[in-house]
């Protein structure tokens, strides 16, 4: 009631919400991948071993999408993994990255997901296989490796190392491609960005560690991340391809530096053995 | 005219029969170093092409159509590099070359149709179709790269 009386203006601002969700990707679990798609309106498939996700659609569409979640709905499901009607989601979306979101960039990105155009299109239900159709375990599997919490500036690391480290483990979610897994599907903490023979999508993931990180100087790097090509005319390979055309291409050159910049400092580690 | 065409076919029929039996012979580290130059050279066009699409270089007609043609040569060379005598040599090509073949030859089938189509477009005067072109070239490339290439 008091809603209707006094207009609430939104807590966040939905221009650097625009920024963040390019930083954070949403787009591409979020949106068909087909031509004049509509951005967030759900669609994609993502087929890992444990069946095939199907990213929903979060316009803000009374039924469709999540017209009728507050704020305090959208940072929970950021922050905890857990759904407006308390079942939890699963970890196919990043949330165990998104929990480190600060409080005031979920806002900003709720209040640019409210700006969104509401979309009716129908979210698909995952196809997963049994038992990891089963929600409730997932609370097993949140136990065993997720932890809830803002990102926590290291105070021995600058603030641009801080940044990147933010930019790359909160809001870009890289390890969630970028580290090697368990069976289980959680990660496996001492392969941190160190690639994968097999990533969720049963594609071979690079090593963003030093050990192969090296062999690319900073230029080559930057060139990269903004455009997917090689000084050699090489080209990324197309998931990447898309990561760079959504996110890392849309990044602030300090953003990016600040990036290039975390990478260079993790610790290397070697590629697994095959 | 026309005697020097059929002189000239029965020379490409005669000589692409005897090469293939040629090449049925060619040891695998061979045909992994020719697969491989011709990927190598298919970046040297490509860059190019790449920084006009992306525009980091200005638009040249006459370059972009001279790159595309050499590039519509090159995407069609070395697929025998993928023989199944290759498999165990040491590269960066998956297993799922050999396993999912037919998915493989869709991808390689894809380049040349594309590269062809740029060639075309190259020849008239829609830069803006180029442009596009050679990103959707970029595209297959990278997406061949996903499924089939050690990142």
């Amino acid at each position: 009631m008091c809603a209707l009386a006094f207009p609430v203006l939104a807590q966040g601002d939905a221009k650097r919400g625009a920024y963040l969700a390019k930083a954070a990707g949403c787009a591409g679990c979020h949106t068909e991948v087909k031509k004049n798609a509509v951005l967030y309106a759900g669609g994609r498939e993502l087929k890992t071993p444990f069946g095939t996700f199907h990213g929903p659609n979060i316009t803000p569409h009374a039924e469709a999408g999540i017209g009728r979640w507050s704020e305090a709905d959208f940072l929970r499901a950021l922050r905890t993994g857990v759904r407006p009607d308390g079942a939890h989601y699963f970890p196919a979306f990043p949330y165990p990255s998104f929990t480190q979101i600060a409080d005031a960039d979920a806002r900003d990105l709720w209040a640019y997901m409210r700006s969104l155009p509401p979309d009716s299109r129908a979210s698909r239900p995952h196809d997963l296989s049994f038992p990891f159709s089963l929600r409730f375990l997932v609370g097993f599997w949140k136990w065993l490796y997720f932890s809830t919490g803002p990102f926590v500036a290291d105070a021995g690391r600058t603030p641009a190392l801080n940044r990147g480290a933010y930019l790359v483990g909160a809001l870009g979610h890289c390890g969630e491609c970028h580290t090697a897994r368990t069976a289980l599907g959680g990660p496996k903490r001492d392969r941190l960005l160190a690639g994968a023979a097999k990533g969720p999508e049963g594609k071979s993931v690079a090593n963003l560690t030093p050990a192969k990180l090296k062999k690319w100087d900073d230029h080559e790097l930057r060139e990269f991340l903004l455009g997917g090509i090689t000084p050699d005319g090489d080209v990324a390979a197309e998931t990447m391809g898309e990561v760079i055309r959504n996110t890392t291409s849309q990044l602030t050159p300090e953003d990016l530096t600040a990036v290039i910049a975390y990478l260079r400092s993790l610790p290397a580690i070697a590629d697994e053995p095959r | 005219m026309k005697k020097s065409f059929f002189a000239a076919t029965a020379a490409v029929v005669l000589g692409v029969g005897v090469a293939q039996s040629a090449f049925a012979q060619v040891k695998p580290e061979i045909l992994v170093k020719q697969r491989q130059a011709k990927m190598i050279l298919q970046g040297k066009y490509l860059g190019p092409l790449f920084a006009v699409a992306q525009g980091k270089a200005p638009y040249n007609a006459a370059a972009v159509q001279r790159d595309a043609g050499f590039l519509d040569n090159l995407t069609r060379m070395a697929w025998d590099g993928f023989d199944p005598s290759t498999r165990n040599e040491k590269s960066r090509a998956l297993p799922a070359i050999y396993d999912n073949n037919a998915k493989f030859k869709e991808y390689a089938n894809r380049l040349e149709n594309e590269v062809s189509r740029l060639v075309t477009l190259s020849k008239g005067g829609d830069e803006a179709a180029v442009k596009a072109q050679i990103s959707a070239i970029g595209k297959t490339c990278g997406g061949c790269h996903d499924d089939f290439r050690q990142k």
